[in-house]
């Protein structure tokens, strides 16, 4: 490999067919006389600009598109040199980091000699030691492209905005059962938003048994499993679910606020009440209408309930798995919308009370298609406000559009996976920690079960990762028609 | 070609070609590229050598040796005989169409060797046919081949009392051929010892059986490109010399250039 040219922080390398570099790649550009070496990945495999290679080629092709026969004699095989010459291959190369004295620096500002430099591969392995990836909690994700183990800190995924995404069937939900089963294993307190309760099974292996995690998988379906009873409320979560999820005007909620003190005073905080109160509540009649119509709606969602022993305490399954590690998974699977918002708001607001209160440390989020139940507000506020208090998100979707562009742009760690679609590309692009010529490369040649992960989690050395297998029931499988026809 | 510069000389490389047209294919056969380091102390040596062992008689062996200039053109020169010999002692009853003309007599086409080569085709029944893309014969002060006339193609200007000085030899008899509509004719050179008829019925079955594009037959055009150095193979070539010889080519300054800056033409345009 011979170093060709550099412009800003590309470089490009010329490439000879004899040596076997792909997109990924990392390459280490050593220049001795400097003591000093650039590490540069290849985003992107071109045909070198051979003078006369049109020629070449159309030379080959003069008798209508035939290929014209023929023999050559060619006593100095000069033959495999022409097509050594013609198969080079240029290398367009991101610079990533700079060694000098087995340090990294993010340095790209000085120049390696163009003829006395050596260019070489450089080892997965050999590059995660280097920039410390695997740190002392290791999370393995799978292989690299040189068939290494690639191994992150989960300390990487602590505090972090965290964004999963890639066209369907790609993985995306494999990985993240995949981190949020070793964030248990940490001791981890996980909740995931589980849109098409593809997690519920989590606790079981592929062949029905039990697994190490069946203990601290617990699976709170809303209406069934999953209900609250008023008393367990504090006003402003279900006020958060009046306005928001069921955009109760604001005078409507005034009124509200007044009937949920007149039945707390009297200790008579349930769903029967309420209907009552509201009946005989003397206020204006489309006040009354409106708040009677949000009051239906909660009946109907059978998310609330008067009967205490029916209540699953949220909190118990928190704090249990607080003390050992645990996930809470919320099957949304049959919910519908507005009963998915309700449901949605009513946990985020508890995890902040929780938050604040200290009573519980912190909150892995792993949230699947979030746009289907996050209302716009949202977004802002689980990734600035909320993460102070402790909710790291996971955002996983398969229409990054949906995504705010202002979330990429503080995502710390994104594990993409293959897009085709350049829209899609360059909505994720957008995110600080990635450059757009990376992203479009890379992604778009990646194939199922590959994923690229930037960030932190990889020290901002993006690196093909083939996800490992899980031997969970995953139910994340489609339902076909026509499955069981051959 | 010249394929680079060393230190103590030039690196030639030269290619040759044979095409035919078999059964509605055109085949061909391609020699080379064949790759010398010329020095002023070995280029006498390396021409004689290969005149020995190209023809077995050093026709030009009292000589002097070509300048170094020279020697691209001599060498190719000498490897386009060897090949029109080849052919000429290997096929029956063909046409066979050379590029350039007939005329012998210069240091790279002597009279004896043209003559061995035209009579060996003779002698199998072939009739060979010499197509110019270039020529110098002029006819009232024109180029004969601007000359065209309303005539419609495929015709054949004969031309008469072309004289030519010693020791320059004319072996075939000149045409205009215009071949095909388009503006375009080419001095054909057909061997004077064949018989008018059988010259004109040469050119027939050229147009029966080749393919003619502006006036020029395929077979011709395809043994050009075939022989054509592209750029790519003349870096491979610098590359096999570098790998296997570990000659090194080395680039002199452009004196124009650097004399003269952009009003330098360099050696491409002068």
């Amino acid at each position: 490999m011979k170093l060709y040219k550099k412009e800003g922080n590309i470089i490009q390398i010329l490439s000879f067919p004899n040596e076997t570099v792909e997109k990924g790649d990392y390459l280490l550009i050593e220049d001795a006389d400097a003591g000093k070496a650039l590490i540069a990945q290849v985003i992107d495999v071109q045909f070198a600009s051979i003078p006369g290679i049109l020629e070449e080629l159309l030379r080959s092709l003069p008798d209508g598109g035939e290929l014209i026969q023929g023999e050559d004699f060619d006593p100095l095989e000069i033959a495999p040199h022409i097509t050594y010459i013609q198969d080079a291959s240029l290398l367009i190369c991101k610079i990533r980091a700079t060694v000098e004295n087995e340090s990294l620096s993010p340095s790209s500002s000085w120049l390696p000699s163009r003829s006395q430099s050596t260019i070489k591969k450089l080892p997965i392995p050999t590059l995660i030691k280097l920039a410390k990836i695997d740190g002392k909690l290791p999370i393995i994700l799978g292989g690299t492209k040189d068939s290494s183990l690639l191994t992150i800190d989960a300390t990487s995924l602590d505090g972090r905005l965290n964004i999963i995404t890639g066209k369907k069937e790609t993985g995306k939900s494999h990985l993240s059962k995949l981190l949020m089963l070793n964030l248990i294993g940490y001791k981890a307190t996980v909740v995931v938003f589980d849109l098409n309760g593809e997690y519920i099974s989590l606790g079981m292996t592929t062949d029905g048994k039990r697994n190490a995690y069946h203990d601290k998988i617990h699976v709170l379906t809303p209406s069934e499993n999953f209900k609250v009873a008023l008393k367990q409320l504090n006003l402003h979560v279900l006020l958060e679910i009046l306005i928001h999820a069921l955009h109760l005007p604001g005078t409507s909620a005034r009124e509200f606020r007044r009937i949920w003190q007149s039945l707390k005073e009297r200790d008579m905080l349930n769903m029967h009440e309420l209907g009552e109160t509201i009946r005989n509540w003397h206020c204006n009649q489309h006040v009354r209408d409106a708040l009677f119509s949000r009051y239906y709606a909660l009946v109907n969602s059978c998310f609330f309930t008067d009967n205490i022993a029916e209540a699953v305490f949220l909190e118990e399954c928190l704090f249990k798995a607080k003390e050992q590690g645990g996930a809470i998974i919320i099957n949304l699977r049959n919910t519908s919308p507005i009963d998915r918002q309700i449901v949605v708001e009513y946990l985020l607001a508890k995890f902040v009370e929780l938050l604040t209160g200290c009573r519980l440390k912190a909150i892995f989020l792993f949230a699947e298609e979030a746009h289907l139940y996050l209302r716009e507000t949202y977004w802002d506020d689980i990734v600035t406000r909320m993460r102070h208090f402790g909710i790291f998100t996971t955002f996983i979707t398969n229409q990054p559009d949906t995504v705010r562009e202002n979330i990429y742009r503080q995502a710390d760690n994104i594990f993409l996976f293959n897009f085709t679609n350049e829209h899609d590309l360059e909505v994720v692009s957008r995110a600080a920690r990635v450059d757009a010529e990376t992203v479009k490369s890379i992604a778009r040649d990646l194939p199922p079960h590959y994923c690229l992960g930037l960030g932190r989690v990889v020290k901002d050395f993006p690196m093909v990762i083939k996800v490992k297998a899980l031997d969970v029931k995953t139910m994340g499988e489609t339902r076909l028609f026509f499955k069981d026809m051959n | 070609m010249k394929i680079g510069e060393t230190a103590t000389g030039t690196l030639i490389a030269v290619r040759g070609a044979n095409v035919w047209k078999q059964n509605k294919n055109y085949r061909y056969i391609r020699l080379g590229p064949f790759i010398f380091h010329i020095t002023e102390e070995n280029k006498k040596e390396v021409y004689n050598a290969l005149q020995r062992a190209y023809f077995n008689s050093p026709h030009e062996q009292n000589q002097s040796s070509p300048n170094l200039l020279q020697m691209p053109t001599r060498i190719a020169n000498l490897l386009e005989r060897w090949l029109q010999t080849m052919l000429t002692k290997t096929i029956n009853n063909g046409l066979i169409l050379f590029d350039g003309s007939l005329t012998s007599g210069t240091a790279d086409t002597p009279t004896p060797l043209m003559k061995e080569i035209l009579e060996t085709a003779r002698k199998r029944r072939n009739i060979v046919l010499a197509f110019s893309k270039m020529t110098t014969l002029r006819f009232n002060g024109h180029l004969i081949t601007d000359i065209l006339l309303e005539h419609k193609p495929p015709y054949l200007l004969e031309t008469a009392g072309l004289k030519t000085k010693p020791p320059i030899v004319l072996l075939g008899d000149v045409y205009v051929a215009r071949l095909t509509k388009g503006n375009y004719a080419f001095r054909l050179d057909i061997d004077k010892q064949v018989a008018p008829k059988q010259k004109i019925g040469a050119v027939e079955k050229l147009l029966g059986n080749d393919l003619l594009s502006q006036s020029y037959p395929e077979t011709l055009r395809l043994a050009h490109i075939l022989c054509t150095f592209t750029a790519n193979e003349v870096i491979a070539m610098q590359h096999f010399t570098a790998q296997a010889y570990k000659l090194k080519i080395i680039n002199r300054p452009d004196m124009h250039k650097l004399l003269f800056g952009p009003f330098g033409k360099g050696d491409a345009n002068a």
